[in-house]
């Protein structure tokens, strides 16, 4: 018999951590085929439709084809950072599975941690380094650049993205993602009195993941690959890999903190009504089951985002990206917490308490409405810069 | 049990990548050293039972601001850099106060590391105690330090501004070279010809001579 403390600290992490492991490789696989097929539906074009039927098989031919290509490193290349570089944002991606509720608790819960949010938060957060350190260590000015902006890029979004779960934090007074998710059933998801914070979250997940419209590490038509342009076979599905499994993370996070995990209704004048988290632990293994294909439908929804984003928005010039950031998004979610900090304070105080709610939930109506209106209105018309007008002149000469 | 092994670990990780971090000639090696260090820092942490100083302490300094340093130490490549001594006064000053920070270091460890530490009321460490004594006890020590972060920005702002031709402030921004070809002429705002200024820019005056040119041909 296996000691209790070696069971504890050692067989069951392990355990968790190898059913993290299978269930991100297999989302990543079929979203690799997801992904091209969707897109291609957007494009008016087939996508990958030959192997298999309807081209399912394409999920396996693409990692098989990355397996069996040639590994090729750059003789100048800084050989362990090379190495390291696509291996270290695997690790916090896969780690951080192992922290989010995926169905109601006991069966589907991991880990419960009381800082659940903030440890995902910090290991999410390190993820950049592999892609710093493989663009430096890849010894090609264009990987350099590519894990250059990556930095830049994380670092200006980080703050944007912590700031924006903070107006959750302060409505439902925990870091657990569990309470998290109970709190939204006994009042509403959290998009409603956060619409303005769970805009920020929503763009800042898609910078932080180097995901279009903001993929300028590897931007192909300035950086030719960016900062994976040096690498190839396995090493580069390892940063395809990451990426992927931080879209999923970063899709769970927003299902957890704004849109009711894996709970379908709520509670109603005290009564349970739907699938709640009560009713779903009445049904025992089930119900289990039922939550977390609940949230994971939740979370394909938002993956399926990721790529309509895609599909939608050219990449930004990288000063309109920074702009974006740090002069837009961090002063808006500053002005988030603070409406949200007065209107809890003041609802708390009536006889209505969900008064503060409904206020909240108008005032992200009318901030969204704003940004529409202006966003409408299109930039003021501006003359031609004096270098482009250069340009012109060559050509009608 | 399993805590004392974890500890020493641990602490092993941390003292040895410590070491790394100053003894390595690499700077972007000795950066990643000192990410590794934080990080069996925050399992201190943990074993404190202090999860929330844990996360924190790998957001802030292993997710913020080592991603900084190294983004600077990239930026100015500077790997394999050996610097020749060439103040000797100085260094040998650093070498005394540093075995005299030494020396004090060693006897305060040796004179009390053995007291054992009596058992205190369970320590609280979460957010909401966190917060509030910042808030209360070192409401003054905080708003100090957001004074000292305050000035820093102002400095790096300062230091980093580029000029246009007469020396007036320009954000480097607007126009997507960095600089403006027509600094004088042109707006810093917009990096849009003054037209209206009395003086066209010659590019814009040659664009209306074009038909000109035309003409004569």
């Amino acid at each position: 018999m296996i000691p209790e403390p070696l069971m504890r600290y050692l067989v069951w992490p392990t355990v968790k951590f190898l059913v993290a492991f299978v269930i991100v490789q297999v989302v990543v696989a079929a979203m690799t085929y997801i992904e091209r097929r969707v897109l291609a539906f957007m494009q008016a074009r087939l996508g990958p439709n030959r192997v298999g039927p309807w081209g399912l098989f394409q999920a396996i031919a693409d990692p098989v084809k990355l397996m069996l290509k040639e590994d090729i490193v750059p003789a100048n290349a800084e050989k362990v950072g090379y190495f390291l570089g696509p291996m270290l944002p695997l690790i916090p991606a896969f780690v951080v599975f192992c922290l989010i509720p995926f169905g109601p608790p006991p069966t589907f819960v991991v880990t419960h941690v009381n800082v659940g949010l903030l440890l995902i938060l910090a290991l999410t957060s390190t993820g950049v380094y592999g892609i710093i350190l493989g663009g430096w260590a890849s010894n090609n000015k264009f990987s350099l650049m590519g894990g250059l902006r990556s930095a830049a890029q994380m670092v200006s979004y980080e703050v944007p993205f912590g700031l924006s779960i903070v107006g959750v934090l302060m409505l439902t007074g925990s870091f657990d993602l569990v309470r998290i998710v109970r709190y939204q059933e006994s009042h509403a998801w959290n998009v409603l009195p956060q619409l303005v914070g769970c805009f920020i979250f929503l763009v800042a997940m898609t910078a932080e993941n180097n995901r279009a419209p903001f993929d300028l590490p590897e931007a192909e038509s300035e950086l030719v690959a960016g900062f994976h342009t040096e690498y190839s076979g396995m090493k580069f599905a390892f940063y395809f890999l990451a990426e992927y499994a931080a879209m999923l993370v970063n899709s769970c996070l927003m299902v957890s903190l704004f849109f009711g995990g894996w709970s379908l209704g709520g509670v109603i004048m005290g009564r349970q009504v739907g699938l709640t988290t009560v009713n779903l632990q009445h049904l025992g293994l089930l119900g289990g089951v039922i939550g977390a294909t609940i949230f994971l439908v939740k979370v394909m929804l938002f993956m399926v985002a990721y790529i309509w984003f895609r599909g939608t928005f050219p990449r930004f010039r990288f000063d309109q990206f920074m702009d974006l950031g740090l002069k837009w998004m961090i002063p808006l979610s500053l002005v988030n917490i603070v409406v949200t900090g007065i209107l809890i304070l003041a609802g708390a105080g009536t006889r209505y308490p969900a008064m503060g709610e409904v206020v909240l939930t108008l005032f992200g109506i009318v901030v969204i409405a704003a940004v529409i209106l202006f966003l409408m209105k299109g930039p003021k018309p501006k003359a031609r810069p004096a270098g482009v007008a250069h340009a012109r002149r060559v050509s009608e000469v | 049990m399993v805590e004392l092994a974890v500890f020493f670990v641990f602490a092993a990780v941390a003292v040895i990548f410590a070491l790394v971090v100053i003894l390595h000639r690499n700077p972007v090696v000795s950066a990643l050293s000192l990410v590794a260090s934080f990080f069996a820092l925050a399992v201190m942490y943990v074993l404190l039972e202090a999860p929330f100083l844990a996360a924190l302490q790998v957001i802030v300094y292993a997710g913020a601001i080592m991603v900084l340093f190294l983004f600077v130490i990239m930026l100015l490549n500077l790997q394999h850099q050996r610097e020749e001594t060439t103040r000797p006064i100085q260094q040998a000053l650093g070498y005394v106060f540093s075995a005299a920070f030494g020396i004090g270091l060693i006897f305060y460890l040796i004179k009390y590391a053995w007291i054992r530490a009596e058992q205190t009321t369970p320590f609280n460490s979460d957010a909401r105690a966190i917060g509030i004594r910042l808030f209360e006890a070192y409401v003054f020590p905080f708003e100090m330090v957001s004074i000292l972060l305050l000035a820093a920005i102002v400095g790096a702002l300062l230091l980093s501004q580029r000029t246009d031709l007469r020396g007036r402030p320009t954000t480097g921004v607007d126009h997507p070279s960095g600089q403006n070809p027509e600094g004088a002429a042109a707006s810093p705002r917009t990096g849009q010809p003054s037209f209206d200024a009395g003086q066209p820019s010659p590019a814009a005056a040659s664009r209306r001579a074009d038909p000109h040119h035309e003409g004569a041909k």
